[in-house]
C-alpha cells in the first residue's frame, strides 16, 4: 500500500509516466502565423482571429450563457489577445494561451456583473429590491430551476476559489475533455506536472464545497 | 489519498483506465475508507463540469476582426499612469531606477556620517561619570538616565 498525501511533499506521481519530447511551437506552421502577428502583420493577426473564433464564442456561451454578451467577451479576448500577443513565449500552444484568456475573461465578466448588481441593489430601498426581484426574468437573478442551471452556476463558484492555471486546467480536462498527455503537450509542462497542479485543484474544489455547503448563503450568493 | 489511486486518479475519473488498473483501485478502494470519500467527492465535483460543455453550435458574428481592432484602438487611446506624464515605457524605467539609485548612494551617505558622528559622550564616558556622579544633588542612576538620554539624542 502506498504513502497517504499529507505525507509527502510532492504527490509521488508519474513513476510509470515516461517524459515525452516537448512540441517546438515555434517551428510549426502556426508558430510562423504568430511570429508574423508579432512583427506587426495585420493579416496574420486577422487570420488568428478568423481562425479561432468560433473556438473563443463557444467557450464563453458555455460559461456565461448569455448570447447578449459573448460577442462583447469575445471582442475583448482578442484584443486581449492583440495587445500581449508579444510576450506569447510559445512555452504553449496558441489556442491554450487564447484560452486561458477567454477563461479569465469569462471570469472577469462575471465577477463585474455581479458587483454590478450589488451596487445597484444598494441604491434601492428594501421595497424596489423586492419588486424588482419579484419582477425581474433575467437568468441570472432568478433561483434556479432547472438543475443544470444550477450546477452551472455552483461550479463557476467553485473555480472562483482556484488559481487561474489551475482554472485552466481543470477546464481542458473536464469541459474539453483532454487526457493528460494531451495537456502536456498542449501547455508545455510534463505529465507529473499537469497530474500534480490537477490533484490539488480538485482537492481545493472539495474543500470549496465543504465550506460552501456549511454556509448555505454562499451558495445562492 | 494513497499513491495507488492518485497515480491512476485522472485516468480513473475519466474512466479511462485499463481493466487491470481499474481492478487495482477498486480493490483499494473497498478497502481504505479515506480514499473512497475523497474520490466519491472528487467524483461529484467532476460531474458538476457537465454543466458547463455546450453542444449549442455559437456562429461567431461577421466583421468581428475589425470590431476587435476598434476595440483594440479605444483601449491604446486610454491613458495610461505612464501616459499622463507623456513617459516612454523604457524612459520610465530607466527613469526609476535612476531615482532609485540616487535614493540608495544618499542613504548610503547619511548612514556613513552616521557611524562617524562623535558629537556625544561614549558609553564608556558614561560609565565613568556613573562611578564618580558629576551632580551631587541627584541620585546617581537619575544622573544615569538624563546622561543616557542626552547620548541618546
Amino acid at each position: 500500500m502506498g504513502t497517504v498525501t499529507g505525507a509527502l511533499p510532492v504527490p509521488a506521481f508519474g513513476i510509470r509516466v515516461a517524459a515525452k519530447p516537448r512540441v517546438d511551437y515555434q517551428n510549426t506552421p502556426e508558430g510562423a502565423l504568430v511570429q508574423r502577428a508579432q512583427s506587426g502583420d495585420e493579416t496574420a493577426f486577422r487570420e488568428i482571429v478568423e481562425r479561432y473564433q468560433s473556438k473563443v464564442f463557444s467557450i464563453i456561451h458555455g460559461i456565461v450563457r448569455q448570447r447578449n454578451d459573448v460577442e462583447d467577451i469575445a471582442q475583448q479576448v482578442f484584443a486581449k489577445v492583440y495587445l500581449s500577443l508579444k510576450s506569447f513565449d510559445f512555452r504553449s500552444s496558441l489556442i491554450t494561451w487564447i484560452y486561458k484568456i477567454t477563461v479569465n475573461e469569462c471570469f472577469d465578466y462575471l465577477r463585474k456583473r455581479k458587483v454590478r448588481r450589488l451596487v445597484y441593489e444598494s441604491d434601492l430601498s428594501e421595497d424596489e429590491v423586492r419588486r424588482v426581484e419579484n419582477s425581474e426574468p433575467a437568468v441570472d437573478r432568478q433561483t434556479p430551476v432547472d438543475s443544470s442551471l444550477a450546477q452551472r452556476d455552483y461550479i463557476l463558484k467553485l473555480l472562483t476559489r482556484v488559481s487561474e492555471e489551475e482554472r485552466m486546467l481543470l477546464m481542458l480536462k473536464e469541459v474539453e475533455g483532454f487526457s493528460v498527455e494531451e495537456l502536456a503537450e498542449k501547455t508545455g509542462m510534463n505529465e507529473n506536472t499537469i497530474k500534480v497542479k490537477l490533484f490539488r485543484a480538485r482537492q481545493k474544489l472539495v474543500k470549496a464545497a465543504t465550506r460552501l455547503e456549511r454556509t448555505p448563503g454562499l451558495v445562492t450568493g | 489519498m494513497h499513491t495507488v489511486v492518485m497515480e491512476s486518479l485522472e485516468e480513473y475519473l475519466a474512466g479511462a483506465l485499463e481493466p487491470a488498473a481499474q481492478r487495482t483501485i477498486e480493490d483499494h478502494l473497498s478497502a481504505c475508507r479515506f480514499c473512497r470519500e475523497e474520490i466519491r467527492s472528487m467524483q461529484d465535483v467532476s460531474q458538476l463540469f457537465l454543466s458547463l460543455r455546450t453542444e449549442e453550435i455559437v456562429e461567431s458574428s461577421p466583421g468581428l476582426y475589425a470590431r476587435v481592432m476598434q476595440h483594440v484602438g479605444r483601449q491604446k487611446a486610454r491613458p495610461s499612469f505612464a501616459g499622463l506624464f507623456g513617459l516612454e515605457l523604457a524612459f520610465g524605467r530607466r527613469l526609476a531606477f535612476s531615482a532609485l539609485l540616487t535614493l540608495a548612494i544618499l542613504g548610503g551617505y547619511l548612514v556613513s556620517r552616521e557611524t562617524a558622528y562623535t558629537g556625544g559622550p561614549s558609553p564608556e564616558a558614561v560609565m565613568a561619570q556613573q562611578e564618580s556622579p558629576a551632580f551631587d544633588s541627584a541620585p546617581a542612576p537619575d544622573n544615569m538616565l538624563v546622561t543616557l538620554t542626552a547620548y541618546e539624542h
